[in-house]
C-alpha cells in the first residue's frame, strides 16, 4: 500500500492537527461537488478514496484502534433517481425523452442522446426536450447553449423546480475549489485586480519573432 | 495559437519563471533544429504551455546555448524531449492549416500568407508523416469551422467546439491512459477558451471587415463592442471552461510544472480574459512588454 503520509503530503512527524489540515485541504480539492457532471468524476472519486484510506490508516496507527475518517463523500456513487418529470405518458416522444433522460443521468453516450432528441419534430419539442438538450450541452461543456436551453425549458414550464434549479445552478457561477491564496474566481468579478494586470504577466509575445525573454 | 495563455507572475518563484523561460527557449530551439530556420516564426507561449503539459516525468537538465536572437549571451533552454517535439510538430501542423485557410479566404492580402506558407512547406511535409492523426484532426476541425462560418452559425459553443476538439486531439499522442484522459479534458477546455477569447479580441476588426465572428450572431450585436450583459454571459462560459481545466489539472501530478500550470488555471486565464473583455489586453500588456523587450535585447 502507498505510504499514507505520502498520500496526504505530510511528513510522518506531522502533528495530528497538521494531518487533519492536510486531509481537509485535499478533501476540499477532490470533493464530489467539484466534479459534479464532470467526465473525470471517477478519477476524483479514486483520489477521494485514497485520501480517506490514508487518513483512516494514520488515525488507526496513531490511536491504536479503528477510527473511521469523516469521509467526505469518497464512496459516493451517482444514484439514479426515478424519473418523475412532467412529460409522462406512453407516446413515442415520451419514450424517447425517457431514454434520453436515462442516458444523460447514467453518463451514457451524448451522441446517442442527441440523435434521439433530433427524432422529435420541432413542433413537438416541449420543456422536457429543452431541458434534456440543455443537459447534453452541459455535459459537453457547452455552457452557453445549456443556459439557453434551460431558459427555454423554464419559460415553457415556469413551475418546474428541476429546470429552475438547473438554470440557477448554471447562472450562479458556483464557487469552485481554489488553492490557498488564490482569490480570483471569475473573469468578470470586481475591479480590484484590473490595475494589477499590466505588471502581472511573466512573459510577452512579439507575434512570434525570434525572441526569448 | 495566439499567445493568450500566460502564467500570473507574482505567483511564481524565480526558479519557476526561469524554468518556464527555458521551456519556451527549448521549444524555439526544437522548432529550429527539427523544422528549419523559418519555423521559430510560429513560436508562441501557448505552445510552450502545451509542451509543459506534455512534459516527461524527468525534468531534464537546462543547457546554456547561444541562439539566433541572443548569439552572444545565449539563453538557458531545455534540450529536445518528446514533449517539446510534439508541441513543435503540432504548432507546425496548425500553422500550416491556418495559412492554407487564410489563402482560400476571399478578400484578404495573400502575399504574406504565400510567403509563410512557402517557408513552412518542407517542415509541414516532414511533420505530417510523424503525426498523421493530429494532421487529420486539425484539417477536419478547421474544415468544420469553415463550414460553420459560411453557414453563419448563430451559437458560440459549436464553432468553439472545433478548436477545442482540435487541441484535445494532441492528447491522443499521450500513452498513459489516466494522463491522456486528464489532458483530453484539459485541452478541450483550453481550446474552447482560446477560441472564445480570440473571438472577443477580434470582435471589433471582424465587425468592421464584415468577417464571421460567433459573438456577433450570438449576441445580435449592432456594433463591434460587447454590451455589459453580453460580457457577463461570455464570462460565464470562459469561467466554466477555466474551472474544468483546474479540476482536470488537480487529477494529475505535473511535477515541477505544477506551480506554472496552477498560476495559469487559477489566475492567469481570468486576468487575460478580463483584459480582453475590457479591451486592455493590447494597450496595457503589449506596449509594456515591448518596452521591456527592447531593454533586454
Amino acid at each position: 500500500m502507498t505510504d499514507p503520509y505520502e498520500v496526504l503530503n505530510v511528513p510522518n512527524t506531522a502533528t495530528d492537527e497538521e494531518i487533519k489540515k492536510a486531509y481537509r485541504a485535499l478533501a476540499r480539492k477532490y470533493h464530489p461537488d467539484n466534479y459534479h457532471d464532470n467526465p473525470l468524476a471517477d478519477l476524483a472519486q479514486e483520489k477521494m478514496k485514497e485520501i480517506n484510506a490514508a487518513y483512516d490508516a494514520i488515525q488507526r496507527e496513531r490511536s491504536g484502534h479503528g477510527r473511521a475518517a469523516p469521509n467526505y463523500g469518497g464512496g459516493q456513487t451517482a444514484a439514479y433517481q426515478e424519473y418523475t418529470g412532467s412529460s409522462q405518458g406512453t407516446s413515442a416522444e415520451a419514450q424517447i425523452l425517457y431514454q434520453v433522460r436515462w442516458a444523460v443521468m447514467m453518463g451514457g453516450s451524448l451522441e446517442q442522446a442527441e440523435r434521439l432528441l433530433a427524432q422529435i419534430p420541432e413542433s413537438r419539442r416541449g420543456a422536457e426536450w429543452s431541458f434534456l438538450m440543455g443537459q447534453v450541452c452541459y455535459r459537453r461543456g457547452w455552457v452557453d447553449e445549456a443556459r439557453r436551453c434551460y431558459q427555454a425549458a423554464c419559460a415553457r414550464e415556469p413551475g418546474n423546480i428541476e429546470y429552475r434549479s438547473a438554470l440557477d445552478n448554471l447562472n450562479q457561477n458556483r464557487t469552485a475549489y481554489r488553492p490557498d491564496g488564490y482569490g480570483m474566481s471569475s473573469t468578470c468579478s470586481g475591479g480590484e485586480l484590473c490595475g494589477r494586470l499590466a505588471c502581472t504577466y511573466l512573459m510577452c509575445n512579439l507575434g512570434g519573432c525570434f525572441y526569448c525573454c | 495559437m495566439f499567445g493568450y495563455v500566460r502564467p500570473s507572475e507574482p505567483r511564481l518563484s524565480e526558479e519557476d519563471k526561469q524554468r518556464f523561460r527555458a521551456a519556451y527557449c527549448g521549444l524555439c530551439r526544437t522548432l529550429g533544429e527539427r523544422h528549419g530556420l523559418s519555423a521559430p516564426f510560429i513560436l508562441n507561449y501557448d505552445f510552450a504551455f502545451l509542451s509543459i503539459l506534455l512534459w516527461p516525468p524527468e525534468t531534464g537538465t537546462v543547457l546554456h546555448r547561444p541562439c539566433l536572437a541572443h548569439p552572444v549571451q545565449g539563453r538557458d533552454c531545455f534540450p529536445q524531449n518528446p514533449a517539446l517535439e510534439l508541441a513543435a510538430d503540432c504548432s507546425v501542423i496548425l500553422a500550416w492549416w491556418q495559412l492554407q485557410d487564410a489563402l482560400t479566404d476571399p478578400g484578404k492580402g495573400k502575399g504574406k500568407y504565400r510567403l509563410l506558407s512557402g517557408l513552412l512547406k518542407n517542415a509541414y511535409e516532414r511533420t505530417v508523416r510523424n503525426r498523421p492523426n493530429f494532421d487529420r484532426t486539425t484539417r477536419e476541425q478547421l474544415e468544420r469551422l469553415r463550414y460553420l462560418e459560411q453557414a453563419g452559425c448563430p451559437t458560440m459553443d459549436e464553432p468553439a467546439d472545433t478548436f477545442a476538439r482540435l487541441l484535445s486531439g494532441v492528447s491522443d499522442e499521450v500513452k498513459e491512459p489516466v494522463r491522456r484522459r486528464v489532458l483530453q479534458q484539459f485541452l478541450y477546455h483550453l481550446g474552447r477558451w482560446i477560441y472564445l477569447v480570440d473571438a472577443a479580441d477580434d470582435l471589433e476588426d471582424d465587425f468592421s471587415s464584415g468577417s464571421y465572428n460567433p459573438l456577433i450572431r450570438r449576441f445580435s450585436l449592432t456594433n463591434g463592442t460587447l454590451t455589459e450583459e453580453a460580457k457577463e454571459t461570455l464570462a460565464l462560459s470562459l469561467d466554466h471552461s477555466i474551472r474544468l481545466m483546474a479540476a482536470a489539472f488537480e487529477l494529475w501530478d505535473f511535477g515541477v510544472w505544477a506551480p506554472v500550470i496552477r498560476s495559469v488555471v487559477y489566475e492567469g486565464l481570468f486576468l487575460v480574459g478580463r483584459s480582453v473583455l475590457d479591451r486592455t489586453f493590447h494597450t496595457a500588456v503589449w506596449p509594456r512588454s515591448a518596452a521591456r523587450n527592447k531593454e533586454k535585447l
